[in-house]
């Protein structure tokens, strides 16, 4: 689970240029929205066999936290 | 459960017609786009005022009964699905008793099921028949859910259509016939797909018809139809998967079995998310979402009138699953082994 790879599926999913999500930046700031919890959801599900929980997710303030819910 | 056949499948839509050119008026061109391919919904069918859930189901029964030369004196019971019955009370499968002209010794009653209820309506209609007592049961399930939405509501504007759909299941001779179930409820989901205001835990009045906007950006009163995204499909992944391969393994079948799988058309991300997950192949996943939308209990017989025919043609049997979830949670599956003389008659429109 390279933190790159994950990065760029972040990109991927908030329609951003591959390489722009370093990984401090903060939901609040971005189009976090439930399209998107729910695409994040079927990746982790998808790439890593990981059924996270909605609960958690909104619980996240920036990138690196949601990558903390798969890496954990 | 054996000696047990569908005998036919109609359906029916209003024709008010909404399209995605609807939905920019309200949102945009960017944000429906967006809704759009992640929905799979272009367009789907809209009651007007005045058009009801016993009208659509009574036309689709009509069209199923006409051509099966099904005579109605020979209707054992009535079983209606609905979350948006004509009334409060009396049930509408009595509204439908006296519409369809049924004899006084048929039993009629109403479920009050949406995305599983198409199962619990087959399951229920085949345990009754089972039993030994009735024959015949035309099974009916539809509902008019855009009647509980907000417009100005994203997550449900442009998802939701109207349908009512007939089911005629009764007893057979042929004992290869059957019918394998597999239900299951989690009451702990009941506040992600709700209407929280309107029956008596929380009844109506002034400020339950009034819209606000709320914690995730849409824009609904407590009478409207709240539905929460990623909770829902986080349920979906958990108990649907482990229900299929079950419902596979207790019927001794693998997915290259199954000539048709016909799942509950809830949302077109999550259905193909589900069919990869599952390793269906896409060409025996029946979707009809993109022209009808979410159609509540009326998804599952709506998609086999849509598109199950040309599956069937030239086959003696046919091996089916279905499976319906969501509202409740509740959660079911079958699959159905029958002739494949099924009738499925053309879409009907309400008049």
């Amino acid at each position: 689970m390279e933190k790159s790879e994950i990065l760029s599926m972040f990109d991927d999913l908030l329609e951003l240029d591959a390489g722009t999500l370093k990984g401090d930046e903060s939901l609040a700031e971005l189009n976090w929205n439930s399209l998107a919890i729910i695409g994040f959801i079927a990746m982790a599900d998808e790439k890593y066999q990981i059924a996270l929980s909605p609960k958690d997710i909104i619980n996240a303030k920036t990138i690196n936290e949601l990558i903390g819910l798969i890496n954990n | 459960m054996k000696g047990i056949r569908i005998s036919g499948i109609a359906s029916a839509i209003p024709k008010g017609k909404r399209t995605l050119k609807d939905d920019e008026k309200i949102f945009g061109i960017e944000e429906t786009t967006k809704i759009s391919s992640s929905t799979g919904v272009k367009t789907r069918y809209i009651v007007k005022d005045g058009e009801c859930t016993s009208d659509l189901c009574f036309t689709a029964a009509k069209a199923l009964l006409s051509q099966l030369e099904v005579p109605t004196s020979s209707i054992d019971a009535l079983i209606l699905v609905t979350q948006t019955p004509d009334y409060i009370l009396p049930a509408t499968s009595c509204v439908l008793h006296d519409r369809l002209g049924l004899s006084k010794s048929c039993i009629t009653f109403d479920v009050n099921l949406g995305c599983s209820g198409y199962i619990y309506g087959l399951w229920l209609a085949a345990n009754i028949i089972s039993s030994g007592t009735l024959s015949r049961i035309l099974f009916l399930a539809g509902d008019t859910i855009s009647r509980l939405i907000s417009p100005s509501d994203r997550s449900v504007s442009s998802l939701f259509g109207d349908a009512g759909t007939a089911t005629i299941i009764e007893k057979t001779d042929d004992e290869s016939s059957q019918m394998i179930f597999s239900l299951g409820t989690d009451g702990k989901g009941k506040d992600q797909l709700i209407v929280p205001a309107g029956g008596f835990r929380y009844p109506k009045m002034q400020k339950t018809s009034e819209r606000s906007m709320r914690k995730d950006n849409n824009f609904r009163s407590d009478e409207d139809l709240y539905m929460n995204g990623p909770e829902i499909f986080s349920f979906s992944l958990r108990e649907i998967p482990p229900l299929i391969n079950t419902l596979l393994d207790e019927t001794q079948w693998s997915v290259s079995d199954v000539d048709a799988f016909i799942f509950h058309q809830a949302n077109g991300f999550m259905l193909r998310h589900l069919m990869r997950r599952l390793k269906i192949p896409a060409e025996k996943f029946i979707l009809a979402l993109s022209e009808y939308g979410n159609t509540s209990s009326a998804s599952i017989p709506l998609a086999m009138t849509h598109d199950l025919s040309r599956r069937i043609t030239g086959k003696e049997t046919i091996k089916l699953l279905l499976s319906g979830f969501g509202v409740g949670y509740s959660w079911g599956g079958v699959t159905i082994k029958c002739g494949a003389n099924l009738v499925l008659p053309k879409l009907t429109i309400l008049d």
